[in-house]
């Protein structure tokens, strides 16, 4: 029994991870439209920034967050204008080719000016955890739970409240009539995609801290940021959390209680998408 | 009559003075997963060679080649390379599913093949009887075999007697992996094993499985990417054991800064504290040539294969690849490794094999620097154990 | 002009042994088998691609394709072992393909992506695929003949510039846009939408099938994380979009400019050759939206 909460515990905290970044992959999905394959290289944007701070000033990556969100703003604002701005109206295909072709680009631009090698930073309570009872809660881990769902509360807030939430919440089911109703789209596009990077900025300084930081460390995160987002409904915003809770349940499960399980957990969170998928597909029809 | 006999004791001397010239290929990973290794070997070649071109009776001129680890790419530029460069040795081979493609145009075109790296033991099956493979690094048996004794030591002087062994489910993790569970059991261990995704970083579930097992030696073989998680959740899921050694082919940089490596134990060919004469002269020329120190153990590989290749030119006279390699197989030369002599596998499927398991050794991080601790002829100061997270 | 094109590639390439190249023959004959196998891989997704679906799973075709190569070559020879290859790629086809009938866009594209995770970790697991050490492959017929490789690549490519024309100039293509561009409307004008998708796929996976078979002979050892891999999958579409969408002459163009640009590339610039990689394919989309056949010009599909 013991067993079994410590697992669910453990996949909830993972959990908390996989949804900032699918959030951040799912708001410009769902509002700008775009399918963002660089998404990943946003994470290692932020990643980056906090070994370097770290190891030229010796800044903790807990100061380095706030830098990374704003770092990581910028980078996504700059790409949205200068970039995806001349092909949203292009078809999809476009669209992916160009962010799978920035991708190839930051990825290797990183890796030409600071080499393949994996770098670690070393916060004195990287390995802390505390003890309740008889489980275990790694500090860092939930220190990364808290703060996502703190970031996933205050966009929540600002979707429903702010007015400029609002409206990227009605650019996104519509993308015609706002434009009618005098929103102006183009300011609300970069705000949200500025936003999806700034939310993998900070999720890439999380990752700095609970694994290492390399041009390829935004790789596999993205790829189960993208399947979080398929399993929620590509741009629900809402659905991302459960989604993010299931494959990481799944995942833990799996983990533990199937031998040999930490070879299978990868087929077992596509399987699970796949079955889900398809699952949905037919009771839908 | 005297006339010829000048002329022809000029004429010897002037051989015997004339530089043996050569043109060299050169096919490492450049880019690409074994981009960081790559370079590094690239970096001992260069250095080799410099030296040997100023010592005057060789010129190696290189002809490099990036392959992408990919075999995709790899094989096409070693083709340029023997057909349109012409080159009749190669100095290549570093990741093992490459170096296995690579089989096939060394095969077609024949030339002398010295190889860096692959350590994979299926590429013993790729080149046998291929008389012209040079194989220097140790294959994947040799690095088994180095740790098991390792492991011996621990059971014989520490009374170790359980083990849980965390691998990769890629080749690296999972070659010796068989052999580790039997031969881990001879030696009185009680072992369990579980594979994982290297590079997910989730460890908390196997970790929390072990806590249960409560081994005395945590043994993970993976990349350097699961040095630091491994790390951080041993400590977080309250696993204690009473040493984590770590056989990733390289380590996270900065890694030894953190706290988090202390006591933590692993494998390694060289270091650059290592105290033989050949590695500072290495240290020192390679520092003196790229103004800065490196810990890649591939650097003075690509070092010793590329020196070991102008010293056999030098022995032959000639640029032949038969005589070349024929000087080579007789070769004995001291290396920041240690003896360097040429003789068949322990398979017997390679004729030339260079280096084997006594080359390898145990360091651990104590105090912010890896310092060998095993063998007691490499070790620099005693191993630690148990290690200060079994401690706390 | 694009008739001549479509014409010209599939010559040049047949020919290519026979060229006064040089000392450059055997380089250009290895570069372009991988070109051969790569467009190959790229027409046989833009097949898949013109009925709307957009599959991430040509990897694992590529992949199945390169195992049953892998494992019945050496039992039954080498044509038989390529071509049984290929069928169990087809049946993987269909059976995603089947399951699959209701996804589209994103969403068939990701069910693909898991499909293939799920196979590599199969042919990671099973014990007779050489596991996660990988399965040595013989040569084309026992290594024999050096070239034997490259006619292999060229027929497997011509018969995916074959198929692509046939389904580009029947009545087939119809069916297939129709597909694309609304299943309702589609299933009303008389289109069996599922027979369409279904027999799209396998054909597809049968070429990418055949393609990993001979990749497999030619790199002669295979490992799951290679040979399933997801870039081989994104590059399988990343061509057809570079080079232009649902056509024949697309790929072909797209394959033979970007993996020969690759490997020149690589030649040239040592470092950091990918970046330019990465900038060219930006600037294509950027400029060139219907991809290269917008500056040869034509109508697209």
């Amino acid at each position: 029994m013991e067993l079994l909460l410590q697992t669910l515990l453990n996949g909830v905290l993972m959990a908390g991870v996989y949804a900032l970044v699918a959030t951040g992959l799912a708001l410009s999905l769902g509002v700008v439209g775009i399918v963002n394959f660089a998404h990943g290289e946003f994470l290692m944007v932020g990643a980056f920034l906090s070994y370097l701070l770290f190891a030229s000033r010796g800044v903790d990556p807990l100061l380095s967050l706030g830098l990374a969100f704003l770092a990581a703003f910028l980078v996504g604002a700059l790409t949205y204008y200068g970039l995806i701005r001349p092909v949203l109206k292009a078809p999809e295909l476009n669209q992916m080719l160009l962010t799978f072709g920035l991708s190839i680009l930051l990825q290797n631009l990183a890796l030409l000016l600071f080499g393949a090698d994996t770098r670690v930073v070393a916060p004195p309570y990287q390995g802390a955890a505390f003890h309740l009872g008889p489980f275990f809660v790694g500090a860092v881990p939930l220190g990364a739970f808290l703060l996502s769902l703190a970031l996933l509360l205050a966009l929540h807030a600002f979707l429903t409240r702010a007015p400029l939430g609002l409206a990227m919440r009605a650019v996104a089911q519509n993308r015609l009539a706002p434009g009618l109703l005098g929103i102006e789209a183009e300011g609300v596009y970069l705000l949200a995609f500025g936003l999806s990077a700034a939310l993998a900025g900070v999720a890439g300084v999380m990752l700095s801290v609970m694994l290492y930081a390399s041009p390829t460390v935004g790789f596999l995160f993205n790829l189960k940021a993208f399947a979080v987002v398929a399993l929620a409904g590509l741009g629900n915003l809402k659905g991302v959390i459960p989604a993010a809770l299931a494959l990481a349940l799944a995942e833990a499960l799996v983990s533990t209680y199937v031998p040999g399980g930490g070879g299978l957990v990868e087929a077992v969170f596509f399987l699970v998408l796949f079955l889900a998928l398809t699952l949905r597909a037919w009771r839908q029809a | 009559m005297k006339g010829i006999k000048w002329a022809l004791l000029l004429g010897l001397v002037g051989m015997a003075w004339a530089q043996t010239q050569v043109k060299v290929g050169v096919l490492l990973p450049l880019s690409g997963a074994s981009s960081v290794a790559g370079k590094a070997a690239l970096n001992g070649i260069q250095l080799a060679v410099d030296e040997a071109n100023r010592g005057g009776r060789v010129r190696l001129e290189l002809a490099v080649a990036d392959d992408g680890t990919d075999p995709a790419k790899a094989v096409p530029a070693l083709t340029k390379l023997l057909t349109v460069d012409r080159v009749d040795i190669v100095i290549g081979g570093l990741a093992s599913g490459v170096t296995f493609a690579l089989s096939g145009p060394v095969k077609q075109y024949g030339p002398l093949f010295l190889c860096v790296g692959a350590a994979s033991s299926v590429v013993e099956q790729a080149f046998e009887g291929y008389p012209l493979f040079f194989h220097y690094h140790p294959w994947d048996y040799h690095n088994v075999a180095a740790a098991l004794t390792f492991f011996q030591y621990l059971a014989q002087t520490h009374e170790a007697r359980k083990v849980a062994v965390l691998y990769e489910d890629g080749p690296f993790g999972s070659s010796g992996i068989r052999t580790y569970r039997a031969e881990l059991e001879k030696l009185g261990y009680q072992v369990q094993a579980e594979p994982y995704k290297t590079g997910s970083g989730q460890f908390t579930p196997i970790l929390t499985r072990f806590r249960a097992f409560a081994p005395d030696i945590l043994y993970w073989i993976g990349y350097d990417v699961d040095a630091l998680p491994i790390a951080a959740q041993t400590r977080q899921v309250g696993l204690r054991p009473k040493l984590i050694y770590g056989a990733p082919p390289s380590w996270p940089l900065g890694f030894e800064k953190n706290p988090l490596s202390e006591d933590v134990v692993g494998m390694t060919a060289w270091l650059p504290s290592l105290r033989n004469a050949e590695s500072r002269r290495f240290l020192e020329a390679y520092r003196r040539e790229y103004g800065e120190v490196t810990e890649e153990y591939f650097a003075p590989m690509g070092y010793v294969v590329a020196k070991s290749l102008a010293l056999a030119l030098e022995r032959a006279g000639s640029a032949d690849k038969a005589k070349v390699a024929e000087a080579l197989a007789g070769l004995r030369m001291n290396t920041p490794f240690g003896p360097l002599a040429f003789k068949p596998s322990d398979t017997g499927k390679t004729r030339y094999q260079g280096f084997g398991p006594e080359i390898w050794f145990q360091f651990q991080y104590l105090e912010g620097a890896r310092r060998p601790v095993f063998p007691k002829d490499k070790a620099s100061r005693p191993l630690r154990y148990p290690g200060s997270y079994y401690l706390r | 002009m694009r008739r001549n094109l479509l014409l010209l590639f599939p010559f040049l390439f047949a020919l290519l042994p026979l060229l006064p190249l040089g000392v450059w023959r055997a380089f250009f004959l290895d570069a372009g088998l991988f070109v051969l196998l790569y467009t190959a891989l790229a027409l046989s997704w833009d097949l898949v691609a013109r009925t709307g679906q957009l599959s991430l799973a040509h990897g694992a075709f590529f992949g199945l394709g390169a195992y049953g190569a892998g494992l019945l070559v050496p039992h039954l020879g080498t044509l038989p072992g390529l071509v049984l290859g290929s069928l169990l790629a087809g049946l993987g086809a269909l059976a995603l393909g089947s399951v699959t009938l209701r996804l589209h866009g994103l969403y068939f594209a990701i069910a693909s992506l898991a499909f293939s995770e799920v196979l590599r970790t199969l042919a990671l697991k099973l014990p007779f695929t050489g596991g996660p050490i990988g399965l040595p492959v013989p040569p084309p017929f026992g290594g024999g003949s050096p070239w034997a490789a490259y006619y292999l690549a060229l027929a497997v490519f011509l018969l995916a510039v074959a198929l692509s024309l046939w389904a580009e100039r029947s009545p087939f293509r119809l069916a297939q846009a129709a597909c694309r561009q609304s299943e309702g409307v589609a299933r009303v004008l008389g289109v069996e939408v599922v027979r369409v998708k279904l027999l799209s796929l396998l054909l597809g996976s049968l070429v990418a099938g055949l393609s990993g078979g001979v990749y497999a002979m030619k790199a002669l050892f295979l490992n799951p994380y290679e040979a399933f891999s997801l870039g081989r999958a994104v590059e399988a579409l990343v061509i057809p979009i570079f080079g232009g969408l649902y056509t024949t002459l697309g790929p072909l163009l797209g394959g033979v400019v970007l993996v020969g640009l690759e490997q020149a590339l690589r030649l040239w610039i040592r470092e950091g050759y990918l970046v330019v990689y990465g900038g060219l394919l930006v600037l294509a989309i950027l400029f060139l939206p219907r991809g290269l056949l917008g500056l040869v010009g034509g109508r697209r599909g």
